[in-house]
């Protein structure tokens, strides 16, 4: 749940990085991280194995000042994606406020994937929450590898409710569609707050869908 | 859910006075109000040059590994948890509203010192966060007369 802290002005909010194993959440954040230089960043800490898979999460807070009067922090967490870890994905998504969901555009990923997403409303459900209530954007990461599956095709695996999320074409090893991504999920959690965004939760057709 | 959404400047200063009582008495060297989610609620005290934010979704994230771990014992969480270092040590315990309260403390003061004035703290600072949560239920949601930059990115 977004803090917002009258005293020190600040609204606090979490986005959490959901996906099956080795889809690119760290690489995300990594990425991120080395790439963003006019936004107040903190350090990115990792609490992975030593084989660098991530055995509780990844973090990194980004501070902004998009709202008047308001410093809006950003607190980034990502998921261990591999399925034995699913009581620390549940930890990890208390008090979420946006996720954005990583698809591996890899055609031998398509059913962890589909079992990511699913894992992923059970444990939203787990957290007394649901899909409809937070607000969130797909990424499909890895674009540029070859032979990837078809943006139609995920689309329809991934995208077929009747309220259409934002879309987001990713390479994020090569840095691409990061930034993309983060500003989507972003401007759907601080649309609420504006009075020119209606106070509701920005849908996909506000934003519009977006490719790189 | 976690937390209580909102600190009016009210509850902001009550919080803090509890907590920088509570620090002078304990001898601690910092503490924290936080969620379960990692939110830094309220903080009072000096931990130097430590990125508070990573301190607590750390505390947060560590308090919660061990929920699991206390289901096994047949406790639905644990009240409290507690890191010892050979000069720096880190009491968490547990509030209402998902709430956790944060200490750091030296070898200048001991756990038993800590832990006694951390149970004080938290039974006054329980009492803060419900006055906190039912202002927060009372109050109008944020609303701010502005429009979020159009085809400008709001981070970059």
């Amino acid at each position: 749940m977004a803090f917002i802290n009258y005293s020190k002005r600040e609204i606090q909010l979490k986005i959490v990085y959901y996906g099956c194993a080795l889809c690119g959440k760290t690489t995300n954040l990594v990425k991120l991280h080395s790439g963003i230089n006019s936004t107040q960043k903190g350090e990115l800490v990792s609490l992975a194995t030593d084989a660098d898979r991530t055995l509780f999460f990844d973090f990194l807070s980004l501070n902004t000042q998009t709202l008047p009067g308001f410093d809006t922090r950003f607190q980034l967490y990502t998921v261990p994606g591999q399925p034995v870890y699913n009581t620390t994905r549940q930890l990890v998504l208390k008090g979420v406020d946006g996720i954005v969901f990583v698809v591996d555009s890899h055609w031998d990923k398509m059913e962890e994937n589909v079992e990511s997403f699913a894992n992923l409303q059970e444990n939203l459900i787990e957290n007394h929450l649901s899909m409809a209530q937070i607000p969130y954007v797909l990424q499909y990461n890895k674009r540029d590898i070859e032979n990837p599956a078809p943006l139609h095709y995920l689309e329809y695996t991934f995208n077929n409710r009747a309220t259409r999320a934002l879309t987001f074409e990713a390479s994020a090893y090569q840095g691409e569609g990061v930034l993309e991504t983060l500003n989507g999920v972003a401007r759907l959690l601080l649309a609420k707050y504006s009075k020119s965004a209606g106070g509701k939760t920005a849908s996909a057709g506000d934003a519009g869908k977006t490719t790189t | 859910m976690t937390g209580i959404g909102m600190l009016t400047v009210e509850d902001q200063m009550a919080i803090e006075g509890h907590l920088k009582d509570f620090l002078v008495k304990s001898e601690s060297q910092w503490g924290a109000l936080v969620d379960r989610g990692g939110n830094l609620f309220a903080e009072n005290g000096d931990i130097g040059q430590v990125d508070l934010m990573i301190m607590c979704a750390l505390a947060a994230g560590s308090f919660a590994a061990t929920k699991e771990l206390a289901k096994r014992l047949g406790e639905s969480e644990f009240t409290a948890l507690y890191h010892e270092g050979s000069k720096m040590s880190i009491l968490m315990t547990s509030l209402h509203f998902d709430c956790l309260l944060i200490t750091v403390f030296t070898d200048k003061t001991n756990i038993g010192l800590v832990r006694f004035y951390a149970q004080q703290a938290a039974s006054t600072l329980n009492t803060s966060l419900k006055e906190a949560s039912e202002s927060a239920a009372n109050s109008e949601p944020l609303q701010l007369d502005s429009e979020l930059p159009g085809g400008q990115a709001i981070i970059s």
